[in-house]
C-alpha cells in the first residue's frame, strides 16, 4: 500500500515537474531517480513485512528496471532537447549551443565520465546502500537479513509507526506542493490568493511532524533528538560568536598580530578526540586542573560527568574550542574585505564603534557568515564523535548522546547495520533539510558584493 | 552512429573495469604456510608484550612455525575486524573474544556459510600431545571450562579469566575501625557508615564501573538466570529476564548506596579507568574491579603509600548464595584450516597455557591461574602466601555451585544487551528512575535485540 502511494506520489511530482515550465531534463531525472530510489529501498516492503532469508532477485530486477527507466527517460529528454520541442527545450538548446561543445554533446559527458564514475561508485552507491539497509534487520556477519520495511524508522519516530513515518513525508509533500502551486499561479488570480492563504499549512505540518518527534513523555530516541539539537545549536552559536569576536580583535593592525592569529587558529589543527582528552584533563572532577584551582579558592567543583546540563556545556565548550580557529580563519579573511572607506565615512558621520560593527561590518561579511553557518552545522552534526567519546561517552543518562554518536554506537559498536542505517538516513535528511532551509531563508538577504 | 558506438564502448570498458574489481574471489588463508596469526584485544606492553614474548619462545622451539601476534584496542574492534577479514579471506587462525560474545562466536559463519570456529576439544581429538606440547585442556579450572563448554563440547581455550573482587584501602579501613574486608552487602553498608564518619575521609566509600558484568555477577550470587533454557545452557536462550526480583533487589541496593553518598558514580558507563583512578587517589576506600587488575592495583598502592587488601565481591546475606562467575576472554580456533596449521595453532594454545606460562601470566596480571597445575605450581612456590590478594578470585570461583546461574548466561546479541543494562543502571543512578519501571523498559528493549538476533541466526 505504502509502496503504491510512494510510487504514485513520485509519478505525480514527475508529471508536475516536467510540464513545460520546468526543465524537461530535471523533471525527468528527478521523477525517475525518485522511482529508482523507491524501488530500491522499498523493495522489501513490496515483499511483505517479514520475509526471511537471502534477498531474492526481485530487488535486483527492480533496480535494473529502474536504471533502465532512468536511462530511457534521459534518452527521451535528450531527444526532446535535440528536437527543440517546447520553450524550455529551446532554452536548453541555446544554452548548450552557446558553449564549447556545439555539435558533439556527448563529449562533455565522456570527459566527465571518470569523475561521475568515481562519484557513483564511492558516493552514490554507498548512499543507496544505506537507504537499502535502513529497511532491513541486518547485522554485521549475520548469515541472513530480514526485511522490516519501515519499522527501523518507526522505532525512531514512535508513537504510531505508520502515522509518524508518513507524517514527515506528508509534511514535505505538502510544503513542496504548496510552493509549487504558488509558483505556478500568477499573482492577482483567484487561485494564487488561495495558494497564498494555504501557504501556512506547510510550516504547520512541519511543526506537527516535529511535535511527534520531540513530544515529551516517550523514551528511546527522543533523547537523542533533544541532545543533538541542543548541543549542535550550542556549538554553532558559541563557535561562530567567539570566532567573529576574536577575529574582529585580531583583524586590527598591531604589533605581532600575525603571531596572535596563528596561535588562535592553532586549536583547529587539533583532532576532535584530542580536544576531548584536553577538556577531560581540565574538567576532571577529581584530578583535573579546574577542580584543583577551585579547591585552592575554596569552591566545590561540580562533576560535569553526573550532571546532564554541565556535560552538554562541556561538550559545547570543547567542540567550539576545537572549531573556533576555523571560524577565525574565515572571518579574518572576510574582515579584510570590508571597505575601509565606508567605515571611515560612518565614523565621520558619528557612528560609534558598536554601531559600525553591527550595521556595516556584520552585513558586509554576511556571505562568509552564511558559509560558516553551513560548515559549522555540518561540523556540529558529524564531527563531534571523538570529543564526546573521550569527554562523556554519551552520558550521563544519554544526555550527550547526539545523533552521530548513537549511529556509531548502534551501527558500528553493536553491529546493528539496519538501525544504524535508518538513523543515518534521518540525520542525512535533517542536515539536507536544514541546509536547504538556510539557503532559502538567506536568499536575497545576503549581498555577495563584487560586481552584482 | 559511429560516435554512439564509441561512447558505448567507452562506457562498457569503464563498467567492466569497475566490476572486475568487485568480483575478485576471496580465497581463505588455509595454505599450510606454517603461519599462525593470533589476534588479541590488548595493546598495552604488559599484556600484548606477554603474548609476543610467548610467541617468540614458541617459534624458537618449533622450527618452521611462525606466530604473528596483532593487538587491537578492544574486543569490539577485534570482533569487527574479524568480520571484515573473513569477507576479505585473510582471517587469523586464533582470535581473542570476550566471554559475552561466546554465543556469537558459536553462531558466526563465514562467507561460505560454514561456522567460523571449531571446537578445540574436537580438533585435539583426544591427543595427549601436539607437536610435542602436552595438551592442557583437561587441566583447565572448572569455572572456565564450564563457561566455554556448550552441549558438553569444550569449544575454546580460556585465557585471561577473572572474577569481580573487592579491593580495600587497608590504611583507610584501619583509620575508620573496619578490621575485616566486608563480605556481604550488610557488612559493606556498616563499613561505609564508619568510613563516612572519618574526619578528612575519602569522598565516598566505594566505587565500581557501571558494567553489566556486575549485574551478571549479582544474578549468579542470587542464583537467578538471565535467560531461559537454563541461562542458554540447555538450549538457545530466547527469553531474556532483566526485571527479575533479584535484579530489582540489586539495583535498589545500589541506588540506595548512591543516594546515601556511599557509592561514587564517575558518570561514565564501563569506566574501568576512572573508578580505579578514584581508588588510587584514595577518594574511595573500596573498589570493585576485575581480579585481572590486581597487579596494577598493587603497584599503584606502593606508589601511593597505602596498603591494599582484596576480598570477595559482596553478596546479599539475606539471599542464598549461588556463586560468582568468570569474566574475561578466551581464544577461539578458526575452522577450515589444513592439518598442519591446525596442529601448529593447537600446539601454540597448549604451550601458551602450560603450567609455567599460565603461572607467569597470573603473576604479571592477576587473572586467575587457568589450569589446576598452574595453581599447584604457584602454591608450591609459596606465591599465594606472599600475595594473598591474588588468591581471592580463584577461591571465590571455587565457592560457586555448578548451576546455570553461576556458570553464566549464553545469549545472542549479548554485547548489545549489556549496553541496555548499563544504560538502565545509569538512569537509575543519575536520573533517580524507578528501579522496577526502568528495568521493565530495559527488559523489553533487550528482548527486542534478542528476538532480532534469533531471527537472523537461528531463523526462528
Amino acid at each position: 500500500m505504502l509502496l503504491i502511494l510512494t510510487v504514485l506520489a513520485t509519478a505525480l511530482v514527475a508529471v508536475v515537474a516536467s510540464r513545460g515550465r520546468l526543465h524537461p531534463l530535471v523533471g525527468g531525472a528527478v521523477g525517475l531517480a525518485g522511482a529508482l530510489a523507491t524501488s530500491w529501498f522499498f523493495a522489501g516492503c513490496a515483499l511483505g513485512g517479514d520475509v526471511i532469508g537471502e534477498n531474492t532477485g526481485v530487488q535486483r530486477v527492480l533496480a535494473v528496471a529502474a536504471v533502465l527507466t532512468v536511462g530511457a527517460g534521459l534518452a527521451r529528454t535528450v531527444a526532446a532537447v535535440r528536437a527543440g520541442g517546447g520553450t524550455a527545450g529551446d532554452g536548453l538548446l541555446t544554452e548548450l549551443r552557446s558553449g564549447m561543445f556545439r555539435t558533439r554533446s556527448w563529449l562533455p559527458w565522456l570527459l566527465l565520465a571518470p569523475t561521475l564514475l568515481v562519484l557513483a561508485v564511492f558516493l552514490y552507491h554507498p548512499a543507496f546502500q544505506t537507504f537499502a539497509l535502513s529497511t532491513k534487520l541486518a547485522r554485521m556477519g549475520a548469515p541472513r537479513s530480514a526485511d522490516v520495511c519501515l519499522s527501523n524508522f518507526a522505532e525512531l519516530l514512535v508513537p504510531s509507526p505508520y502515522l509518524v513515518a508518513g507524517l514527515p513525508l506528508a509534511a514535505v509533500a505538502l510544503v513542496a506542493g504548496l510552493t509549487l502551486w504558488r509558483a505556478r499561479t500568477t499573482a492577482g488570480t483567484g487561485s494564487h490568493t488561495v495558494a497564498a492563504a494555504l501557504a501556512p499549512l506547510g510550516p504547520i505540518a512541519v511543526v506537527v511532524a516535529l511535535y511527534f518527534v520531540f513530544a515529551p513523555g516517550r523514551t528511546g530516541y527522543r533523547g537523542v533528538y533533544v541532545a543533538t539539537v541542543g548541543i549542535s545549536l550550542g556549538i554553532v552559536a558559541l563557535s561562530m560568536a567567539a570566532g567573529l569576536a576574536l577575529a574582529y580583535l585580531v583583524a586590527r593592525r598591531f604589533r605581532g598580530a600575525s603571531v596572535y592569529r596563528t596561535l588562535l587558529i592553532w586549536p583547529y589543527a587539533v583532532s576532535p578526540p584530542v580536544a576531548g582528552i584536553l577538556f577531560f584533563m581540565m574538567f576532571d572532577p577529581t584530578a583535573g586542573v579546574m577542580a584543583h584551582l577551585a579547591d585552592v579558592v575554596g569552591l566545590d567543583f561540580p562533576s560535569y560527568r553526573s550532571d546532564g546540563v554541565l556535560a552538554q556545556a562541556a561538550i559545547v565548550l570543547a567542540a567550539s574550542w576545537k572549531w573556533v580557529g576555523h571560524n577565525i580563519l574565515f572571518y579574518v579573511a572576510a574582515l579584510q574585505t570590508v571597505p575601509r572607506e565606508i567605515i571611515e565615512a560612518a565614523a565621520i558621520d558619528g557612528a560609534g564603534q558598536w554601531r559600525r560593527f553591527a550595521r556595516i561590518v556584520v552585513p558586509s561579511i554576511a556571505p562568509v557568515t552564511f558559509f560558516l553557518l553551513v560548515t559549522n552545522l555540518t561540523y556540529a552534526f558529524f564531527d563531534v564523535y571523538g570529543t564526546i567519546d573521550y569527554l562523556t561517552r554519551g552520558g550521563p543518562s544519554g544526555q550527550t548522546t547526539v545523533a552521530i554518536y548513537e549511529i556509531i554506537r548502534v551501527g558500528v559498536g553493536t553491529g546493528d547495520l539496519g538501525r544504524g542505517a535508518a538513523q543515518s538516513a534521518i540525520l542525512f535528511i535533517a542536515v539536507i533539510g536544514l541546509t536547504v532551509w538556510q539557503f532559502r531563508r538567506s536568499e536575497g538577504r545576503i549581498t555577495y558584493g563584487g560586481g552584482a | 552512429m559511429k560516435n554512439r558506438a564509441l561512447c558505448a564502448a567507452a562506457a562498457g570498458t569503464a563498467a567492466a573495469l569497475v566490476l572486475s574489481g568487485c568480483t575478485g574471489s576471496s580465497e581463505a588463508d588455509t595454505a599450510g604456510d606454517g603461519v599462525v596469526d593470533v589476534w588479541v584485544a590488548f595493546t598495552d606492553d604488559a599484556r600484548l608484550g606477554f603474548v609476543e614474548e610467548k610467541a617468540e619462545e614458541f617459534e624458537a622451539a618449533h622450527e618452521g612455525v611462525t606466530v604473528e601476534v596483532q593487538g587491537f584496542d578492544d574486543y569490539e574492534t577485534l570482533f569487527q575486524q574479524m568480520q571484515l577479514a573473513l569477507d576479505g579471506g585473510d582471517a587469523p587462525e586464533i582470535v581473542h573474544y570476550f566471554e559475552a560474545a561466546t554465543r556469537e562466536a558459536l553462531d558466526a559463519v563465514g562467507p561460505d556459510g560454514e561456522p567460523v570456529f571449531q571446537s578445540v576439544a574436537a580438533a585435539t581429538d583426544g591427543r595427549e600431545e601436539i607437536l610435542g606440547e602436552p595438551v592442557v585442556l583437561d587441566d583447565v579450572v572448572a569455572p572456565a571450562k564450564n563457561y566455554y563448554s556448550v552441549d558438553g563440547e569444550f569449544y575454546s581455550m580460556p585465557w585471561n579469566t577473572s572474577s569481580t573482587i573487592m579491593y580495600g584501602n587497608e590504611t583507610l579501613m584501619a583509620d575508620a575501625g573496619v578490621d575485616e574486608i566486608p563480605e556481604t552487602w550488610q557488612e559493606l553498608e556498616d563499613a561505609c557508615e564508619k568510613i563516612s564518619k572519618l574526619d578528612d575521609g575519602p569522598e565516598a566509600c566505594i566505587t565500581w564501573p557501571n558494567h553489566s558484568w556486575w549485574m551478571e555477577q549479582a544474578m549468579g550470587q542470587a542464583d537467578t538466570d538471565l535467560g531461559n533454557n537454563d541461562n542458554g545452557r540447555s538450549g538457545r536462550a530466547t527469553e531474556v529476564e532483566l526485571d527479575s526480583d533479584a535484579m530489582v533487589d540489586y539495583l535498589t541496593w545500589w541506588q540506595d548506596l548512591e543516594q546515601d553518598g556511599h557509592y561514587l558514580y564517575t558518570g561514565v558507563q564501563r569506566d574501568w579507568d576512572g573508578t580505579r583512578a578514584a581508588f588510587s587517589a584514595q577518594e574511595v576506600a573500596f573498589l570493585m574491579s576485575s581480579s585481572g587488575d590486581a597487579a596494577a592495583i598493587d603497584d599503584e598502592s606502593t606508589d601511593g603509600g597505602y596498603e591494599v587488601v582484596a576480598g570477595r565481591m559482596p553478596y546479599d546475606a539475606d539471599t542464598p548464595y549461588g556463586g560468582n562467575l568468570i569474566g574475561g576472554a578466551t581464544l577461539w580456533l578458526r575452522s577450515g584450516l589444513d592439518e598442519n596449521t591446525t596442529d601448529a595453532s593447537l600446539a601454540f594454545l597448549n604451550f601458551f597455557n602450560n603450567p609455567e606460562n599460565a603461572a607467569e601470566w597470573h603473576k604479571v596480571s592477576g587473572y586467575v591461574p587457568i589450569t589446576d597445575s598452574a595453581v599447584d605450581l604457584l602454591t608450591d612456590e609459596g606465591w599465594f602466601e606472599e600475595n594473598p590478594n591474588f588468591k581471592v578470585a580463584s577461591d571465590q570461583l571455587d565457592l560457586a555451585a555448578d548451576s546455570p546461574a553461576s556458570t553464566g548466561v549464553l545469549m545472542g546479541n549479548f554485547v548489545a544487551i549489556r549496553d541496555v543494562v548499563t544504560a538502565a543502571a545509569e538512569d537509575i543512578l543519575v536520573g533517580g528512575d524507578d528501579v522496577t519501571e526502568r528495568l521493565g523498559a530495559a527488559d523489553e528493549e533487550a528482548q527486542q535485540l534478542l528476538d532480532d538476533y534469533e531471527l537472523l541466526y537461528s531463523g526462528e
